[in-house]
């Protein structure tokens, strides 16, 4: 099935964004922040609010900010209670709501006897600032049902289960190009107007085996629709769910199937969120987590939570990641391995070697830990400035010894023997081109060392303001193995809640990008070489740039429709292509 | 690998696969298809036997999650004409499962992932196997058929001597037939489950309708469409301390295609010596763990030559 979506269909899904957000004003709403007296914000508590009038109530819990929204809440008279373990509760009574009454209450909760168990924010540590999006959309979850009615305790689980269903649909209008797979090769965007959708779901399940030892499994179902079979971009792929590999028809698979164990070595105690891939815990600030077995790369490094989970933020896979980081995996972005994290309250350090594949960007793995593998180190600092709004830097080393082709071996092998040709690779692996004039990576894969270095920083501007920046420098000697097509990236953006304007559980962001490839990768493009997913033919070297903004609405619950534009200048590195433009849009539900 | 070995039990279904064989042209050599290969249908998480059914449901709102894990030798042995290819020499699974219950009443998902499916390709009679190769590195995500359950004990209570109910099994098509781990369409199972405990004696028992709609006659080994499926159990309880208990019991179990009902070649059984350590309150969270080793009666139509189950559950129940 074809997504058939318009641009025109995408305007219509805006409106229905506003007409929900006109229809929503019919009612009222209460927001607020909860803190202890020092003003630290107070993650986790419970927010309840009675209707006096009907005996219904409703409830809610705070994000990491401190922040609690009941979104619709119908004309009458309340009562909100707010409680916290460590804290006294709070009460306000009556609280009043009339058509289209827009309410903020803070809150300010009085230390009780014992508050070892609070969670405040205002001193985050390096777990702590990977945690934000856990507890938004997970608190109308299951476990927090359970949980508010005595059957279960999101704050020491021994298992839990979350689910989460996506859909995302972009249009691809038609965009101009001085060629297109010019002499047989296979790997630009198509120039006419072309549609593409991924549609998920996941189902998280977490047990603890013991104190300290978590298994987590994930399986996960895809459908997807490609543009151009995935060809074409090279740090922007528009959809970051279409690495998965799906097809139209649903594929289900395991995605995660790990086990976490962690040593504490005191320091603060601090709550972990329940989540997806968490179980509700107490932690020390200073411990030691194993991760082993089947899990991304990203599970572990180069998290952002200011950009989040893009299941809930942006669409754009260069917000994924550093696009030029050729991280270890499978074609769907799994892989086998371990990580070791050492936390040390504001500091973090990990390590991980991870499996590649057998093949760049193929299904198989290549399990020999000691002859092929990927290395991570990642180094993590969080800190907090403008007063109390939280922050942290990471800098991402890595090291690939996989098999894979040099750019310069393709090319000298096709200097020295013409007919080493990409249309001429035979059983080889190759991409497909049949491009008789150019050279190819199939006669050249080897076992060869890929190295790279990132930056990644994320800071809180005020409560509901973040920013972010990543960029990452790879040498840009060797193919792609398993992510983009890139050598060198950079994104930075912004990332704006709701609350700014009335309704805490929207978000909005912008973001930018930038990727580029090295001197001898452009020279292979330039002959008319093919990687995994870039390659026209031929080249007018330049960065590809991209721009993407997105709104994202909270329907009902844990509920969301998103609408996203995106912009790319130089699609796969080419000047003699593009712009193209992008529209999206994006349902997601988490229970 | 080849074997002129042929297990006298077996003569005549190797009799019927050789005259099936006759019928084809002598110069047809047709690819055989893999299959849902596994026939050890774990009871529900929280079931307490390894196949078979305690249908111990009660009180409030109650769960259980379950992992198990397995070895099985030679579960597709294919012969014909004197010769015999192990298609599936090796299979290990990890299985995770989940279920909820209230009252008399369960449902349930299982998640199988096949950690290794190796054997040997090769061609028997007209036909020619391919064998899988499964394995971490090479599927390194698979799944296999999810299944998703529902059980209803209909007579009895949690701990009567005679517990009658029924349950209906989905089975939802995941990963490839080469994998030997999927028929590639939907399946379905019901059904008539019963089971009782007397002073220090426990059984449980099956009898239902496999719904295949994969019939691969009269290719050896393959699947024949829908099957009856059997089983009983009994055991010893054997009390430690007041909360917990040893039971050591054995399970027979098996499927048998319609096409040619109770025939050697098309029926499969197996027998496991069951073992589990369990706590018995009747409220609160509780742990089993299930060992069971055991054999194929007659090891063919997916019987493996023997294997090794291991479990650890986690269940409870509110009042």
């Amino acid at each position: 099935m074809r997504v058939t979506m318009r641009p025109v269909s995408w305007v219509l899904v805006v409106l229905l964004l506003l007409l929900h957000s006109a229809w929503a004003q019919m009612e009222g709403r209460i927001s607020g922040v909860v803190s202890d007296p020092s003003g630290a914000f107070i993650a986790v508590a419970t927010a309840t609010l009675n209707n006096l009038g009907n005996g219904t109530k409703q409830t809610t819990i705070t994000s990491d900010q401190g922040q609690y929204s009941f979104p619709v809440v119908a004309v009458g008279q309340y009562e909100l209670e707010i409680a916290s373990p460590g804290f006294q509760p709070y009460k306000k009574i009556g609280v009043v709501i009339d058509v289209n009454g827009v309410l903020r209450i803070d809150a300010i909760l009085q230390t009780a006897q014992r508050t070892q168990s609070a969670q405040v924010t205002n001193v985050p540590t390096a777990s702590e600032s990977t945690q934000t999006d856990k507890s938004d959309d997970t608190s109308f979850g299951l476990m927090h049902y359970l949980s508010k009615n005595g059957r279960h305790d999101v704050h020491n689980e021994t298992w839990n289960l979350y689910g989460q269903l996506t859909a995302i649909g972009f249009d691809k209008p038609s965009f101009h190009a001085a060629y297109t797979n010019l002499n047989g090769s296979n790997s630009s965007l198509n120039t006419y107007a072309e549609q593409s959708y991924t549609q998920t779901l996941t189902l998280f399940f977490g047990l603890r085996l013991r104190p300290g030892t978590d298994l987590y499994i994930v399986p996960e179902e895809i459908s997807e629709l490609t543009l151009s079979k995935l060809k074409g971009l090279g740090g922007a792929t528009e959809n970051f769910e279409l690495q998965k590999v799906g097809s139209v028809k649903p594929t289900i698979y395991r995605s995660r199937f790990f086990l976490r164990q962690t040593f504490g070595f005191g320091g603060q105690s601090i709550e972990l969120p329940s989540g997806q891939m968490q179980l509700g815990e107490h932690v020390d600030s200073r411990r030691l987590v194993f991760t082993l077995g089947n899990f991304s790369a990203l599970d572990v490094f180069d998290q952002n939570s200011v950009v989040g989970d893009l299941r809930k933020s942006f669409f754009d896979e260069a917000f994924m990641t550093n696009s030029a980081w050729d991280f270890p995996a499978d074609a769907r972005g799994y892989s086998i391995g371990g990580a070791a994290e050492l936390y040390w309250d504001q500091w973090a350090v990990r390590v991980m070697r991870l499996m590649p594949p057998v093949e760049p960007n193929s299904q198989t793995l290549v399990f020999q830990p000691f002859k092929y593998y990927g290395d991570q180190v990642e180094f993590e600092h969080d800190h907090v400035l403008f007063g109390d709004q939280p922050g942290a830097v990471r800098l991402l080393l890595y090291r690939n010894h996989e098999l894979m082709g040099r750019f310069a071996d393709a090319i000298n092998a096709f200097e020295a023997n013409p007919a080493d040709n990409a249309a001429n690779c035979g059983t080889l692996y190759n991409y497909g081109s049949e491009n008789p004039t150019a050279p190819d990576l199939c006669f050249v894969r080897k076992t060869n060392v890929k190295v790279g270095i990132g930056f990644n920083a994320e800071q809180s501007i005020t409560p509901n303001i973040g920013v972010f920046f990543r960029a990452m420098y790879s040498d840009g000697r060797t193919e792609v193995e398993a992510y983009d097509s890139a050598d060198r990236s950079a994104t930075v953006g912004t990332k704006v809640k709701g609350a700014l304007w009335g309704q805490p559980l929207d978000s909005a962001g912008l973001g930018f990008g930038t990727s580029w490839i090295s001197a001898i990768h452009a020279k292979y493009l330039e002959m008319g070489g093919v990687d995994g997913f870039i390659g026209d033919g031929a080249l007018t070297q330049a960065h590809e740039n991209m721009t993407e903004i997105y709104y994202r609405k909270h329907i009902s619950r844990s509920i969301y429709l998103s609408a996203d534009y995106q912009r790319v200048w130089n699609p796969g590195y080419n000047a003699a292509r593009g712009p193209v433009n992008l529209f999206g849009g994006k349902f997601h539900v988490e229970f | 690998m080849w074997s002129s070995e042929r297990p006298c039990g077996l003569a005549f279904a190797s009799i019927l696969v050789a005259v099936s064989l006759c019928s084809l042209p002598a110069e047809a050599q047709q690819q055989a298809e893999g299959f849902a290969l596994e026939r050890l249908y774990t009871s529900a998480p929280g079931g307490g036997w390894i196949v078979l059914d305690a249908l111990d449901m009660h009180g409030g709102l109650g769960g259980a999650m379950e992992l198990t894990t397995g070895y099985e030798h030679d579960p597709l042995r294919v012969q014909a004409g004197g010769q015999t290819l192990a298609v599936v020499s090796s299979e290990a699974f990890v299985d995770f499962g989940l279920a909820a219950t209230y009252d008399r009443y369960r449902v349930y998902a299982n998640f199988t992932m096949p950690a290794s499916l190796t054997g040997d390709s090769g061609t028997v009679g007209n036909y020619t196997y391919t064998a899988p190769n499964v394995g971490l590195g090479s599927d390194p995500d698979n799944l296999a058929d999810i299944r998703l359950g529902f059980d209803a004990r209909l007579l009895g209570d949690a701990r009567s001597p005679f517990r009658l109910g029924a349950g209906a099994q989905l089975f939802i098509p995941s990963d490839s037939r080469a994998n030997y781990d999927t028929d590639g369409r939907v399946r379905a199972m019901g059904r008539i489950l019963f089971a009782g405990d007397q002073g220090i004696f426990t059984y449980a028992g099956q009898a239902g309708v496999h719904i295949r709609t994969l019939d691969d006659s009269p290719i050896p080994g393959s699947p024949q469409g829908s099957e009856f499926l059997f089983g009983i159990a009994g055991g010893v309880k054997i009390p430690v301390g007041s909360a917990k208990q040893f039971v050591v019991g054995s399970e027979v179990y098996g499927a048998s295609a319609f096409r040619s009902f109770m025939q050697a070649g098309e029926t499969d059984k197996e027998w496991l010596l069951s073992t589990r350590f369990e706590g018995t309150g009747s409220s609160g969270r509780q742990a089993r763990v299930k060992l069971g080793v055991g054999r194929g009666i007659n090891p063919q139509f997916g019987a493996p030559k023997w294997r090794v189950v291991l479990a650890v559950e986690l269940f409870g129940w509110t009042k």
